[in-house]
């Protein structure tokens, strides 16, 4: 364990000189097929929580998750995903034979219940390279990431930092996770889950997560390239962070130190102060320790603008998405600012000290932000921030 | 660098040489087996049913007490060191065994929630260790030691411990892992990092 004094400050965060632009962005969530059910959904204000049908959850102290209806299958979905961001960036078919796939998964889904001589080959790898040939996209270079909450953020940020070192034109960014038994019912050994059926982040009386269901794919493009082949951008991937907090192996530093550095980083590579933030979707998970810990994240890298920046954690609408989380979480963040709202911080039911922030309750707000934050955590003290800005 | 190895391993090799490929420096290196006394990882306390977490622990630390040798003080104060994870199949064990729990009917260890993820045994080294870098789990070895120098180059870690970790699948396989620290040659050593 190491006190605050004793945690460098970063290294030295530095990025290649190439603007990064989004060109393309799908997504399935509990609210449905695509960006535009994301966003109602969001905007509705109604979590999508429910009781679970798709496998038995009767021996579990919790039954509840935000789930799209049936038993939709990963590779399909994923796959399905992927190829509407390549249609929605606008992508011909000599453009993805080039373009490389980073996946963020958990395992390959068929594993544990593999027959032993099938198991060598059942690597998460393999499952990227497969979404990968049926989509199109290119054989080489692909990267499959399972480091749990940030893994697709994570990806996202490496996916950034190539190509504003010219290490890449062009990389397609998915994440997927579906709600299934065994995460379920590690979760649910874990103590983890709300008890009460809701997440309620920041909010005093919180009792902890939801899993939910969560599959998105976003095109991250230099600008030069994008603007090459006439795509217009959605928005700008204008800064990214990510950090360990060197604490503790499953529980975030007390303080944050980790997030705030990550935050920091983001603010930095993106060129911009805390006040040019617009709004945060926070990790917010809803547990009784991280909340704190990234409230005092948040004050330590923002300052006075902890104050005044609308925060809200979007996973108290659709759930905890596991390593797709960092990617639906910035769609969310991504489709919120183009229509000019911000989704609330749902399941508040009044204010708790240790996590004051100006949330976004009641109702959605309207505002045009230039520049958002979208936030993740993970197991391992593992901190990423990415900072989106208008095109 | 020597090594005391007289197990040879594939995954150090590739390591290696996929560090050389990416223009790192290679501070010090690991394996497990390195010798025909390897036989059992040493448990590893909060980690349970399988070897994966061990391994994991086992190989970093040996490849980060060497890289710390002889350095006086904190070695790692000053440097922000990455921690890589890369395995072909993740903890294949733990997996089979929730999944066994799930289908039978029985409850699911509590532990098995901690161990789920790499990510878990990577914050356990970066506690023990003092590493504030980014903690990223990748799928296979040259992945890992791509994402190790990007982190560097990018500037969110000065150095990286990039880990291949995997567990044996089949009859006759074996567990295996395999470590180094890693930077690049133009990266300001901090005090304690000189070593070669």
């Amino acid at each position: 364990m190491t006190d605050g004094s004793a945690v460098p400050s970063v290294s030295a965060a530095r990025r290649g000189p190439g603007p990064v632009v989004l060109t393309g962005a799908s997504v399935l969530s509990a609210f449905g097929r695509g960006t535009e059910a994301l966003l109602a959904g969001v905007l509705s204000g109604r979590p999508a929580f429910a009781p679970v049908r798709r496998f038995d959850v009767s021996g579990r102290r919790v039954g509840v998750a935000a789930a799209m209806p049936g038993s939709p299958d990963l590779r399909t979905e994923v796959a399905r995903v992927v190829r509407e961001a390549c249609d929605d960036a606008g992508l011909v078919a000599p453009d993805r034979a080039r373009t490389p796939l980073f996946l963020a998964i958990h395992v390959h889904p068929d594993l544990a219940r593999a027959p032993e001589s099938d198991r060598p080959r059942l690597g998460p790898g393999a499952f990227t390279a497969s979404v990968a040939a049926e989509c199109g996209l290119a054989e080489h270079r692909l990267r499959t990431y399972t480091s749990a909450c940030v893994a697709a953020s994570t990806a996202i940020a490496d996916a950034a930092a190539m190509i504003a070192r010219g290490q890449a034109d062009r990389v397609v960014v998915a994440g997927g996770y579906l709600v299934e038994a065994d995460q379920f019912g590690l979760f649910d050994a874990g103590r983890v889950l709300a008890l009460d059926g809701q997440v309620r982040p920041f909010s005093t009386g919180r009792r902890g997560l939801l899993l939910g269901d969560g599959i998105g794919a976003v095109v991250v493009e230099s600008a030069a390239t994008a603007q090459g082949r006439r795509a217009v951008p959605l928005a700008r991937l204008a800064g990214w962070g990510r950090t360990g907090d060197g604490y503790h192996s499953v529980q975030p530093h007390p303080d944050g130190l980790g997030l705030a550095r990550a935050i920091t980083a983001a603010l930095q590579r993106a060129g911009i102060g805390p006040a040019d933030l617009g709004y945060i979707n926070a990790h917010g998970s809803g547990t009784s320790h991280s909340d704190p810990a990234e409230t005092k994240a948040l004050r330590r890298a923002l300052g006075d603008a902890a104050d005044t920046v609308p925060v809200s954690s979007t996973k108290s609408l659709h759930g905890q998405a596991l390593e797709a989380s960092g990617v639906l979480e910035l769609i969310v963040t991504l489709v919120a600012v183009r229509k000019g709202m911000l989704p609330v911080n749902a399941g508040f039911v009044g204010p708790d000290d240790a996590c004051r922030l100006n949330l976004v309750l009641n109702d959605p707000l309207a505002a045009t932000p230039e520049h958002a934050l979208s936030l993740n955590a993970a197991f391992g003290g593992a901190n990423t921030a990415l900072v989106l800005g208008t095109p | 660098m020597t090594i005391p190895t007289s197990v040879v391993s594939p995954d150090l090799t590739a390591l290696t040489l996929a560090a050389d490929e990416a223009g790192l420096r290679v501070l010090s290196a690991a394996a497990w087996p390195e010798t025909p006394d390897d036989v059992a990882a040493t448990p590893l306390a909060g980690f349970i049913d399988s070897t994966f977490s061990p391994l994991v622990a086992e190989a970093a630390g040996r490849a980060l007490r060497r890289r710390d040798a002889g350095a006086p003080g904190s070695p790692t104060s000053g440097s922000v060191t990455a921690i890589v994870i890369a395995t072909t199949r993740g903890d294949v064990t733990s997996a089979i065994r929730v999944a066994s729990a799930v289908d039978n009917g029985r409850g699911v260890p509590p532990l098995h929630f901690f161990q789920s993820v790499p990510n878990s045994v990577a914050g356990h080294l970066a506690a023990r260790w003092r590493l504030t870098g980014p903690v990223v789990c990748v799928s296979g070895i040259t992945a890992g030691v791509e994402v190790a120098a990007l982190l560097i180059t990018d500037g969110d870690a000065d150095a990286a411990l990039v880990v291949s970790v995997d567990l044996a699948v089949t009859d006759g396989d074996r567990d295996r892992a395999a470590a180094i620290v890693v930077t690049f040659p133009d990266v300001q050593a901090p005090p304690g990092m000189s070593g070669t």
